[in-house]
């Protein structure tokens, strides 16, 4: 079985998982883009709002942390080159290095807002099914010329759904591989050499499969259009998302 | 009698880099037949398989199905003559078991009402129903070959090819998949089983057919062939070998 992320789509009844994955497209870039120029006040009531709607759809936010430990280790090293790299008042002076006030607070903005838009993609990610992102994309890209929306939309679907098996396939492979002590082999080029090489090979295998399995159902590029669904509250997130990306610009 | 579904003519496919799949294979197959198509390792049976439902086309020879040249008519044989794979994982393609069942009927253009009655209708019958909404990739295997068989029988196939259907799966899975297969038969389906393991299906089968270097070797009635299958590198049912004849398995 191909094992859950923290980015895996889950199943609920809540109202996003039961809003228009069009609305939510609009609604994740709008305050994704207004978060560029909020304030740190502004960021922590829009982490109110995304904490509140981590409970409505059924998330534990305890958990998630915890899953994705390594990406607030990413954030730390930003907040870290930030605080050492901006000018300003400065707090402490050790081996040449400098960290001033202005470094800290701007290191400790600059992530924080990372790790918002990170949560906003998590929430978005776990309560919206690939198949309807796929519709979204295919939706969105339809009006645009000489793009085929509809491959681009398989492609898109593909991907997301192959993405654990590839990741279980390179478990697989690295178990397989310490099984006959390779976890011994202090070089990392060949380490990953060993490891990239039988996983590509076996992801185009498995690429090929798909295809004829594919072709074998009749696929092709005209295919019937995705259908949405609605929970027709739609129009008051809309305006809310609005409201909200103004809040972030303005407070 | 029982009329033609598939009249294939002296096919062969010799592949781009010299090797040569298969060879002058001239069969025909009538409907509700449960054939079994056994040979060992490399003899050419997934390659056979897929001629039929034009994944594969021959360099010489001619496919008819339905009274249709399969070269000229793809759409048509693909919807006449479904095709289950040996790996499901990697014919996974919806994000939920509905969607996956859907994906065929989406091909076809299928309204969206029509697709979701019958979509419903397969995995009532398929026995899972109550799994439409979890993601393929979390079902056991034998669920899996069900909902592979569940995305192939939507689509309303005379004819539905299995190529080894019982591999990688648990006791509880062969026999899942096994009863679903039977019951396929007994509602109408024609059945092809590839495989080089026949001990599971043969009490089923109408016909066996078997593969060597690329040819038919044999074809016919299970009986009649049985004892020398190991000839042919394909393991004889333990039953047979005890003189006991052909037994159902499990």
């Amino acid at each position: 079985m191909a094992n859950l992320t923290p980015f895996t789509y889950r199943q609920g009844q809540s109202i996003l998982h039961l809003l228009d994955v069009r609305c939510k497209f609009f609604m994740i870039c709008l305050v994704s883009m207004s978060m560029l120029s909020a304030h740190l006040f502004a960021c922590f009531f829009y982490f109110l709002i995304l904490l509140f709607f981590f409970k409505k759809s059924g998330l534990n936010f305890f958990a998630t942390m915890t899953s994705i430990k390594y990406f607030i280790l990413l954030l730390f090293f930003i907040f870290i080159a930030r605080a050492l790299t901006v000018k300003g008042d400065i707090l402490f002076s050790f081996y040449g290095m400098t960290i001033t006030e202005q470094g800290l607070t701007e290191g400790f903005v600059v992530a924080f807002k990372f790790f918002l838009v990170m949560l906003t993609g998590l929430v978005f990610s776990s309560t919206t099914q690939p198949s309807s992102v796929k519709s979204a994309v295919q939706w969105f890209l339809k009006p645009i010329p000489f793009v085929l929306e509809k491959r681009v939309a398989v492609m898109i679907s593909l991907a997301l759904g192959f993405m654990p098996i590839i990741a279980s396939q390179a478990q697989k492979i690295s178990d397989a591989q310490k099984a006959r002590c390779g976890d011994l082999q202090s070089n990392p080029v060949k380490k990953i050499i060993h490891l990239v090489l039988p996983l590509l090979r076996k992801t185009f295998l498995s690429a090929d499969s798909l295809v004829l399995a594919m072709e074998s159902r009749c696929y092709s590029d005209d295919r019937i259009d995705p259908a949405f669904m609605s929970s027709g509250k739609e129009i008051y997130f809309l305006a809310g998302s609005v409201v909200l990306s103004l809040s972030l610009v303005c407070l | 009698m029982p009329k033609n579904i598939i009249d294939i003519k002296s096919i062969c496919h010799t592949f781009s880099d010299g090797y040569v799949g298969i060879q002058n294979i001239s069969v025909s197959i009538s409907q509700g037949e449960f054939i079994i198509l056994a040979g060992k390792n490399g003899s050419g049976k997934t390659t056979f398989l897929r001629h039929l439902n034009g994944l594969l086309l021959p360099d010489s020879g001619q496919i008819i199905v339905n009274g249709h040249d399969v070269s000229k008519h793809l759409i048509q044989t693909r919807k006449t003559v479904g095709m289950v794979f040996q790996d499901a994982d990697t014919q996974i393609v919806g994000d939920t078991v509905f969607d996956e069942v859907a994906f065929g009927l989406e091909n076809l253009k299928v309204k969206r009402q029509k697709i979701n009655e019958k979509v419903s209708l397969i995995l009532k019958d398929l026995n899972l129903f109550h799994l439409k909404n979890r993601s393929p990739f979390t079902l056991s295997g034998g669920e899996k070959r069900k909902l592979a068989i569940a995305g192939i029988l939507v689509m309303n196939p005379e004819l539905i090819m299995f190529d080894e259907p019982f591999s990688n799966l648990d006791h509880p899975g062969t026999i899942q998949v096994l009863s679903t297969i039977i019951d396929l038969n007994r509602s109408g389906h024609t059945i092809i089983i590839a495989t080089h393991d026949v001990e599971t299906i043969i009490c089923e089968a109408t016909r066996i057919i078997i593969m060597k270097d690329g040819r038919i070797k044999e074809d016919g009635n299970p009986l009649d062939i049985i004892n020398r299958l190991e000839s042919y590198g394909v393991r004889e049912p333990c039953s047979s070998k005890l003189g006991l004849g052909i037994k159902p398995y499990g």
